[in-house]
């Protein structure tokens, strides 16, 4: 993907971020230095790290996380957030573990369609009832998890071992797997919408002036209805992904705390919460980094609890570098 | 000497933002700062308050040298600003906000109130102030809040005022309180350093004008000796000075108009008690102004027609169809465009380009299947960018570096995007410095006799008499009076205006 991509702004060609300043420069790229600082510091330190099996595994943990992630960098932009998508994920898996009988094509759709159904849900709360979306998606994350864990009685749902959905969990081009292919092919899409499309340029214009936006005639409303019905959407495949790479539907374990690396890997990628600015390169790289950050606590045999600390540790400090240039 | 600078200069970086200005205040003198945007008066402000440090240069306060390393410095100095955004408290009281951060104490550690209180009445009642200090600050109109602030100063001690653009915000009635507080101040023996864009202001209240260009002081005379044409060929340099002379445009438009048909009428519209059966037309080709004071339901109006606001009742008709349950988007659609008076939050993106400023009203026009066409986009933006001489580094530019003035031709050109019959513009030129108003109201000209219909308030009934072929005063949302403008004096608007008041309290 080019440079361009990053700066998904209508601005977008050459735009003026790129020209001004050394810090803006930072700011701007802090992500990739970090990112590129971090895999250094493994490759050299970190036992293991150089396992293909190391990359592949890491690369479908991060493809469920991309999806969200972008969806996410959508309601940020629009100066909005969704703290749904964690739950979602878990609702979509739930789906697709009670509708396995109908075969797993069909549930496959189902579980995305839930997500979409969440995700048109928060969008109207948003969007007619207008509730704030850190309320209505607050909500929903309490919801969604909620009937996910109905759905299955509170219990996991193992997946047969042949099939197109544990075909996804495991199938890789090379070390590659194929959900991270997916990913990278939605995000593409993703940032053709965002930088190219209307309803995209709407997000922007939303965030960065919703009352601008409304006297320009622009479809405000609208718009934050597809903003998070999008997200919605992402979530749902998010959730068969991760469910196909679990090999099982499990309500209390897929998407737990996932909004909360979504919004951390949007922000630290260069979409600010202020709104008005959607960074797509960015944020994919913030998935990778925190993806990366997590398998090098655990194979540097980092217990648990002080690897949440670090992480959170690192994450203000990628904040810190990126606001540096003001 | 109260207070002088010798030579005072301040670099940022290799930008000089101040050279060589030596500017003096006597005690009980009001000295006009006027000039451009970016000529320097917020570099020489900043540095007499602390906020900056001289480059080189020396302040003196009474003939001692001082120099501030922060604003609190030079408050304690006696040296205060008091700026357009007031950084008080809102939610706590008039007189909590009088005593901020030196609330009188009792035994210590309790705020004695009664005592703040009282003392808060007594300097708010010196200066002619009827307010009550126990009201939330908030309760208080934006006018009275800046009175308050400029209390607070006064009773930190500061015997140099300087206040930034204070009647900006004001409506009628507050600018002549104001004029009190200044005259009070003044009394006192305290000096006044009054920045303002207004020219009639400052030959009203001040003794002498300082005019800053390009960082230098270019100017500097008793107001009695400097003629207003001399004070803006000081302000925009001599080679503007010519075009910014009144309106030899007017007649041409005021012919092209006459017999032209109606492009908007409105009858019967009212919105809440803030617009009361609003009826007007606009025909093509002609300026029509909005005057009536601050509240007097201008903006209300504006937004009523364009269905920002959904009116209650009437009917608004552009180039004869009616728009039916208005909402903008409907507007732009039938050819009505409405630039906004607050210009920074309900007008431009800030962290958005000139390109997607300019078009931000019309993607769907320059879409296929939702996909924005880049080329299409670009053609209007510099098209529009040279017709409108809109200064910028390019159409990326971010808007927000741009001028006002420029700010406000960018809106004008997405505006003009929409291919509008009608263009309604609320005080286009607020906050807008002597130049580029000038240019923004040929721009607004233009427009009419481009055969639009213009529709114009402003809340300086000088600018809307310059501009306008026709006028319309509101009083508190009703029309209260029409004129023709031709060869009418600012005095006869008045007149109007306070029969209307008049007419209204019995």
């Amino acid at each position: 993907m080019s440079e361009q991509m990053a700066e998904a702004a209508p601005a977008a060609p050459g735009s003026p971020q790129a020209q001004v300043t050394d810090g803006t420069w930072i700011r701007s790229s802090s992500v990739y230095i970090a990112f590129a600082a971090l895999v250094l510091f493994d490759f050299i330190v970190t036992p293991g790290f150089r396992n293909p099996a190391v990359i592949r595994s890491l690369l479908f943990d991060s493809a469920p996380v991309i999806l969200i992630a972008l969806g996410q960098s959508l309601a940020i932009g629009t100066r909005g957030i969704d703290l749904s998508v964690g739950s979602v994920m878990a609702l979509s898996s739930s789906v697709i573990g009670i509708t396995l009988g109908m075969g797993q094509g069909g549930s496959m759709v189902l579980g995305i369609g839930a997500g979409l159904v969440c995700g048109v849900f928060n969008g109207l709360l948003i969007a007619v009832l207008r509730i704030d979306p850190l309320i209505s998606s607050l909500s929903l994350l309490v919801a969604a998890r909620g009937l996910a864990q109905a759905l299955l009685g509170g219990a996991r749902m193992d997946l047969p071992f042949d099939g197109p959905i544990p075909w996804l969990g495991a199938a890789t081009v090379s070390v590659i797997p194929v959900t991270a292919l997916i990913a990278l092919g939605v995000a593409m899409l993703f940032a053709f919408l965002v930088k190219r499309t209307t309803p995209g340029h709407y997000a922007i214009y939303a965030g960065a002036s919703r009352t601008a936006a409304f006297l320009a005639g622009q479809p405000v409303r609208a718009t934050l209805a597809f903003v998070y019905g999008l997200s919605g959407l992402l979530a749902g495949v998010a959730g068969l992904f991760a469910t196909a790479r679990l090999g099982a539907a499990d309500p209390n374990y897929i998407g737990v705390q996932f909004e909360l690396d979504a919004i951390a890997a949007a922000v630290i990628g260069g979409t600010p919460l202020s709104g008005g600015r959607i960074s797509v390169v960015g944020t994919i790289f913030g998935v990778l980094l925190l993806e990366v950050l997590d398998a090098s606590f655990i194979m540097n045999d980092i217990s648990a609890t002080y690897a949440q600390i670090l992480k959170a540790a690192f994450i203000v400090g990628a904040l810190y570098l990126q606001r540096a240039g003001g | 000497m109260l207070l002088e600078t010798r030579a005072l200069s301040k670099s940022f970086g290799v930008v000089a933002a101040l050279r060589d200005v030596s500017f003096s205040l006597r005690a009980g003198e009001v000295h006009g700062l006027m000039g451009e945007n970016g000529a320097g008066k917020s570099t020489l402000i900043k540095l007499l308050t602390g906020f900056h440090q001289p480059s080189s240069g020396e302040i003196l306060l009474d003939g001692t040298d001082v120099s501030f390393d922060s604003p609190r410095a030079a408050q304690a100095a006696g040296v205060a600003a008091v700026y357009q955004e007031i950084n008080l408290i809102p939610e706590r009281s008039v007189a909590a906000n009088i005593f901020l951060a030196r609330e009188p104490r009792q035994l210590g550690v309790l705020t004695d109130t009664a005592k703040m209180v009282a003392d808060s009445a007594a300097i708010l009642g010196r200066y002619g102030l009827a307010i009550d200090p126990r009201r939330p600050l908030s309760t208080l109109g934006l006018g009275l809040q800046q009175m308050v602030s400029i209390a607070r100063v006064v009773s930190l001690g500061a015997r140099v005022v300087i206040m930034d653009e204070p009647t900006s915000a004001l409506a009628g009635a507050e600018v002549d309180i104001l004029y009190g507080v200044v005259e009070q101040l003044r009394r006192e023996g305290r000096g006044i350093i009054y920045v303002s864009h207004r020219l009639s202001e400052c030959y009203r209240l001040c003794d002498r004008l300082t005019v800053l260009r390009d960082g230098r002081m270019v100017e500097s005379a008793a107001t009695g000796d400097l003629p207003r044409s001399r004070l803006v060929a000081a302000m925009l340099g001599r080679e503007n000075a010519a075009g910014s002379a009144a309106a030899p445009h007017r007649a041409a438009t005021a012919t092209a108009a006459a017999p032209a048909e109606t492009a908007m009428l409105v009858t019967g519209l009212s919105w809440r008690t803030r617009v009361r059966d609003v009826a007007l037309s606009v025909r093509r080709g002609e300026i029509l102004g909005l005057v009536g004071l601050l509240g007097a339901g201008r903006t209300e109006t504006f937004k009523a027609i364009y269905g920002a606001e959904t009116p209650d009742r009437g009917q608004v008709e552009v180039a004869g169809r009616r728009l039916a349950h208005a909402r903008p988007a409907s507007s732009i659609r039938r050819g009505l465009a409405f630039l906004s008076e607050d210009r920074r939050s309900e007008g431009i993106f800030p962290k958005l380009s000139v390109r997607a400023n300019l078009t931000a009203a019309v993607l769907p026009r320059i879409s296929r299947f939702g996909i924005v066409s880049r080329r299409r986009q670009t053609e209007l933006v510099t098209r529009y960018i040279r017709e409108l001489a809109i200064k910028t580094t390019g159409p990326e530019a971010l808007i927000s570096e741009l001028s006002g003035g420029n700010q406000q031709k960018v809106l004008i050109g997405r505006a003009l995007c929409t291919e509008p019959r009608v263009v309604m513009l609320d005080d286009p030129t607020r906050g807008i410095d002597v130049g580029a108003k000038a240019e923004v109201h040929r721009t607004i000209r233009t427009l009419a006799q481009q055969g639009l219909g213009v529709v114009v308030a402003s809340s300086e009934v000088e600018e809307v008499l310059e501009l306008s072929d026709r006028l319309i005063v509101l009083n508190e949302g009703a029309v209260a009076g029409e004129l023709e403008t031709a060869g009418r004096e600012p005095e006869d608007v008045l007149a109007l205006l306070a029969a209307a008041a008049e007419a209204h309290t019995q």
